[in-house]
């Protein structure tokens, strides 16, 4: 019989459990098989230490009940305020969102109305290009005037024929 | 919780030999029974239900205490190397099962014990120490009963090698 097929043997259930034959079969082979031997020696000794270790039973103490229902409470309690916590918490997320939101259409509402007042005067001296958009549009302007100024021109010239005519 | 605390506390025993663990383990059974009231549908028993809750808090328990580094000779104290005398003296079983020194025993298997995974130290203390059927385990723990048998099966592997190893080193 091989070695390992002991080992396996004494190994595969409780030593207590296995067959009278079993044990022969062990018996007869750890005879000549020393390393046999003293595994089966050692799963003894496992066997005995697990059986001597037979539980002292312990009883509940007298307040036993009491102090589960004290740790249940407490831990109801740690419980309720963890999420009192969790809410708080998201309060204070959403509050502090809304603050930034604020600060931002703050932000927008008085620097940048500052920066397009830097933009007018830009536009000021743009307006002297006379290639700009308000120039041509101006410029209709101006023609209207022009030929205001030209009727005003052909009245001055031809205005004092026109009466020696009449 | 008073018809069941006395037999959560004896399922709790089996894994602690310090009454302050078994009582954290049989006070945290209660607290999680509470609150996990709901999802009993009572298609088993409380008691059934109780002892799962109570196998699987011992297994966290176990989990979070550490491991302690492995049994030198020094760590064996001389009643323990007297005990580990005799019983290699002799072989047979049924000697050993009259040893007076239980606690001796007790104390040094606790410490063999404490070597080994959390799940090892379960499933030896339940099949091995309490004579629990793999199906029982099986239903404790929630585990399939075949994980069980490897389990156990495993266990017993490392548990003989740390006793062998502590033989080996004693007798150096």
């Amino acid at each position: 019989m091989s070695k390992n097929h002991i080992i396996s043997l004494i190994e595969s259930a409780p030593l207590a459990s296995l067959s009278e034959s079993d044990l022969n079969s062990i018996r007869t082979h750890t005879n000549d098989c020393v390393e046999c031997r003293r595994a089966f020696e050692a799963t003894q000794i496992s066997m005995l230490l697990l059986k001597k270790r037979t539980p002292e039973t312990f009883e509940p103490p007298p307040f036993f009940h009491t102090r589960v229902l004290a740790a249940l409470r407490e831990r109801q309690t740690v419980g309720d305020q963890w999420g009192w916590t969790k809410v708080w918490r998201a309060a204070g997320t959403l509050a502090s969102s809304m603050v930034a939101t604020v600060a931002a259409l703050a932000v927008l509402t008085l620097v940048i109305p500052a920066s397009q007042t830097g933009s007018k005067t830009q536009d000021m001296t743009s307006s002297l290009n006379p290639y700009s958009a308000e120039e041509v549009l101006l410029d209709q302007g101006g023609a209207v005037n022009d030929q205001v100024s030209e009727d005003q021109i052909l009245n001055a010239l031809f205005g004092a024929e026109d009466e020696a005519a009449r | 919780m008073r018809r069941y605390s006395r037999r959560v506390f004896h399922h709790a025993s089996k894994f602690f030999r310090q009454r302050s663990l078994v009582e954290e383990a049989a006070q945290e059974v209660f607290l999680k029974a509470f609150t996990e009231l709901g999802s009993f549908e009572g298609r088993g028993s409380m008691e059934g239900w109780l002892t799962r809750i109570t196998t699987n808090t011992c297994l966290n328990l176990l989990r979070s205490s550490k491991r302690r580094p492995e049994s030198t000779v020094s760590d064996l104290t001389e009643d323990e190397t007297t005990w580990l005398d005799n019983n290699l003296a002799g072989a047979a079983m049924e000697r050993h099962q009259a040893s007076e020194r239980s606690s001796v025993a007790a104390d040094l298997a606790g410490r063999v014990l404490q070597r080994l995974t959390p799940e090892d130290q379960l499933v030896l203390t339940l099949i091995d120490g309490e004579d629990a059927s793999v199906k029982d385990v099986a239903e404790m723990t929630g585990w399939s009963e075949s994980k069980v048998k490897v389990q156990a099966f495993r266990a017993r592997r490392r548990m003989r090698e740390a006793v062998e190893k502590l033989l080996r080193r004693k007798g150096n």
